[in-house]
């Protein structure tokens, strides 16, 4: 077993360690700080894809910005005590079943795909990774439509949540 | 390095483009004007929606042969183009129904989110690549969230908003994980090149019969297929009724726009496994939504079951797979768009004088207003199929494309459903025009716009009943485009 | 080097905590964090595919870029309704908001 092998053994625990113990913690800022940790890990695993500038992201974008946010949002409805002293719904055993076979159904399905066997990564050949990224952003026959309406989406949705979280009147 | 941009290009994207300018002057409008003068925000929208639709038909139209532009993103076909109609002509009807609603038609916000929402649509109707119709959908859904919960101190609005952004979150990341299945097995994420590449045969069936599955759910939730539907009654009632006439009529529209294209284009060699799950979601979605809607007692919530029924009838277009089937969904939404919309239309007129969505409060609505009972009447005929409205023919033709494709047991099953949907509409317009009411005598008042909407939705649906030719071959012409 | 097979099975894992996780708790909060983990499986899959499939064709990362994008967008109104439905109710509990039958 080779090193990489092992980082990602680890990793993997990890992710799986803390996202089981964000989704059974009752102290919501110890599941969020636990969520932070699987972002994290899934950080590690874009740096064993060779994606260094997905990792940079997911740290900005994914700690840096919505775990934050999320744990702003825990703090600001804290009031609510009874979804702590009873973390889970009627329907926890059978979302856990649910849970299991999906699981279960994806490995069989996947399992039947001949590229599920495949061991090593294809070489890249580009030299600059990253450039292509850009250029594929701004390029009319690449993503130009998915990046401006990406940026409309995120400017309606920034408009949406102020309006919808601003404290108003009654009334009003 | 850097392609060029041709003006085919940017014509293909001139809905898009005119819808975000729109954005742009809503936004300057709301910081100059004074609060009094608001109301013109709407007017603003509801003139430059009317100017999209007509640039958008007359600059924008395909040509024969369907392209593909922007880098493969999107395809510019007859498909697309008509739903692009159908959505602005729901945006418009929208806005128009939403002058005088308070305290909506006085917020920039409100109509901002609803042009974002409606240039989703547009490209969802002609997205050729997983990336853009993910994006497109979910530019589609989450100003519709806030829409939803757009009156924020109403509990029930509130409520609805939550429950729809829960669910529509949970179901995207399972439609999503489809996708990721999909341009794993392909290596491509253009919708056009996944036919090749399982066309070479490496994928087994069983593999992309999962993936399939997948996008299958998500789509099936945006459309309210049952079972995925149980999210659509709460919302549909919660929501402000202008959006609830939206979400049920444009939004609905979107998912199928979406369903079409994707299941035809992309599984071609499953056609058998997919097209029968969608039989059986359809069959439950006319059987579950008919039986619940008997029970109803709100004019919303019975359209809401209405609404799921109304899916799993164009759903038999789509389990029928071939150019009549696809040509029926069309059709079905050009007819469903603008009599819901008359029926919304009329639901909001009622509620803004009477202040209730009971259908007993409807009782004697007759004799208050006998052109507001007349819109009522022929929009919930053409609900129910009663020819000559244009739900009749839309009807006929989903059967059909579920007889040509074999599934004569599902259009047995939507006739026998058809006659239980004519029972409970029979119901409200029985209420309607023999109920008995202390406030009979009393006048309600129908703003101007509101009745100019009204004329529009019930002569266009009129029309798709009696001149029937040109409409259905449109419908066939972007049906064609897809095979 | 890592099978591909490693990478998939533990995106699908992490795809299940989090389904669970949206089925099962009541806190809308904690909901919401198991989709932006649900979230992650799918981009690791997009990335482990980009990586070993077509490492030259670079859609599969924008498509990563584009759930970022998506996820945040997400996120910021999903708080925001959240924020506002506690505000009017004192409540975030799924199976409390119920004005309506479900």
């Amino acid at each position: 077993m080779s090193t990489v092998q092992i980082v990602f053994l680890f990793v993997g625990f990890m992710i799986l360690l803390a996202a089981w113990m964000m989704v059974s913690r009752s102290n919501l800022v110890h599941s969020a700080l636990w969520l932070v940790v699987a972002l994290f890990g899934v950080a590690v695993l874009f740096v064993l894809l060779e994606a260094g500038y997905l990792a940079v992201i997911q740290v900005l974008v994914y700690i840096g910005a919505i775990a934050i946010l999320m744990i702003f949002a825990v703090m600001l409805t804290r009031g609510d005590v009874e979804s702590l002293t009873h973390i889970t719904n009627r329907y926890a055993g059978w979302a856990a079943v649910m849970g299991a076979f999906l699981l279960f159904g994806l490995v069989i399905v996947l399992g039947q795909w001949p590229a599920f066997q495949t061991t090593s990564p294809e070489a890249i050949e580009s030299a600059n990774p990253v450039l292509d990224l850009g250029m594929a952003f701004v390029s009319p026959d690449g993503f130009t439509v998915p990046f401006i309406v990406a940026s409309v989406l995120l400017l309606a949705a920034f408009i949406g949540a102020i309006y919808a979280a601003f404290p108003r009147k009654k009334g009003e | 390095m850097i392609g060029s941009i041709s003006s085919e290009m940017i014509l293909a994207i001139l809905p898009e483009i005119v819808l975000l300018a729109l954005v742009a002057v809503i936004f300057v409008v709301d910081l100059v004007v004074s609060d009094e003068r608001r109301g013109m925000l709407a007017t603003i929208t509801a003139v430059g929606l009317l100017l999209t639709l007509v640039l958008t038909a007359l600059f924008s139209r395909p040509g024969p042969e369907a392209v593909l532009l922007w880098g493969g993103m999107l395809r510019h076909d007859w498909l697309a183009f008509i739903f692009k109609i159908i959505f602005l002509v729901g945006a418009l009807l929208t806005t128009i129904f939403t002058i005088g609603w308070e305290p909506i038609w006085r917020k920039g916000e409100f109509y901002v989110l609803l042009l974002t929402s409606t240039i989703g649509m547009t490209l969802v109707g002609a997205s050729g690549d997983l990336i853009m119709l993910f994006l497109a959908i979910e530019t589609t859904s989450i100003p519709l969230y806030v829409m939803a919960g757009f009156l924020t101190r109403d509990d029930k609005s509130n409520e609805a908003g939550f429950k729809y952004l829960l669910f529509g979150a949970m179901m995207t990341a399972v439609m999503l994980y489809g996708f990721s299945l999909l341009y794993g097995f392909t290596g491509t994420t253009n919708i056009y090149e996944l036919t090749t590449a399982i066309g070479a045969g490496e994928i087994p069936a069983a593999v992309l019969v999962g993936a399939a599955v997948l996008v299958l759910i998500g789509f099936g939730f945006k459309v309210a297929m049952a079972p995925l539907h149980f999210w659509a009654p709460d919302v549909y009632e919660g929501a402000p009724t202008p959006v609830t006439a939206f979400l049920s009529t444009a939004s609905k529209a979107a998912g199928f726009a979406a369903l079409t294209r994707v299941m035809v284009a992309a599984f071609p060699s499953i056609t058998l496994e997919w097209t029968t799950l969608v039989a059986i979601g359809a069959a439950l979605s006319m059987t579950l939504g008919n039986l619940i809607a008997l029970s109803q007692t709100n004019i919303k919530r019975l359209l809401a079951y209405s609404s799921v029924a109304h899916a799993g009838y164009a759903l038999l277009g789509v389990a029928a797979a071939s150019e009549l089937g696809v040509a029926s969904v069309v059709y079905y939404f050009l007819v469903y768009v603008v009599t819901n919309m008359a029926a919304f239309g009329a639901i909001i007129v009622v509620y803004r004088v009477v202040g209730s969505d009971e259908i007993a409060d409807y009782a004697g609505l007759h004799r208050r207003q006998p052109l507001l009972g007349l819109v009522l009447l022929l929009a919930f005929l053409s609900l129910a199929g009663i020819p000559p409205m244009g739900g009749f023919f839309a009807k006929i033709l989903v059967f059909a494309a579920a007889v040509e494709a074999g599934l004569i047991w599902l259009a047995v099953l939507g006739v026998l459903n058809a006659i239980i949907g004519l029972y409970y509409y029979l119901i409200v317009l029985k209420v309607m025009y023999v109920g008995e009411s202390k406030d009979a005598d009393k006048p309600l008042p129908v703003l101007r716009p509101h009745s100019a909407g009204l004329v529009v939705s019930v002569v266009a649906l009129l029309v798709l009943g009696f001149v029937f030719g040109p409409f259905y071959q449109w419908a066939v012409s972007s049906a064609s485009a897809l095979f | 080097m890592i099978p591909l097979s490693w990478y998939l099975i533990l995106a699908a894992a992490l795809f299940c905590i989090g389904f669970y996780g949206v089925l099962a708790r009541r806190n809308a909060v904690v909901i919401l964090m198991s989709v932006e983990l649900m979230l992650n499986a799918v981009n690791i899959n997009l990335v482990a595919f980009w990586r070993y499939l077509n490492p030259n064709d670079i859609s599969g990362q924008v498509f990563a870029i584009i759930v970022f994008a998506v996820a945040a967008a997400e996120v910021a109104v999903g708080l925001a309704l959240v924020i506002s439905l506690y505000r009017n109710r004192k409540t975030i509990s799924v199976d409390e908001v119920d004005l309506m039958k479900w």
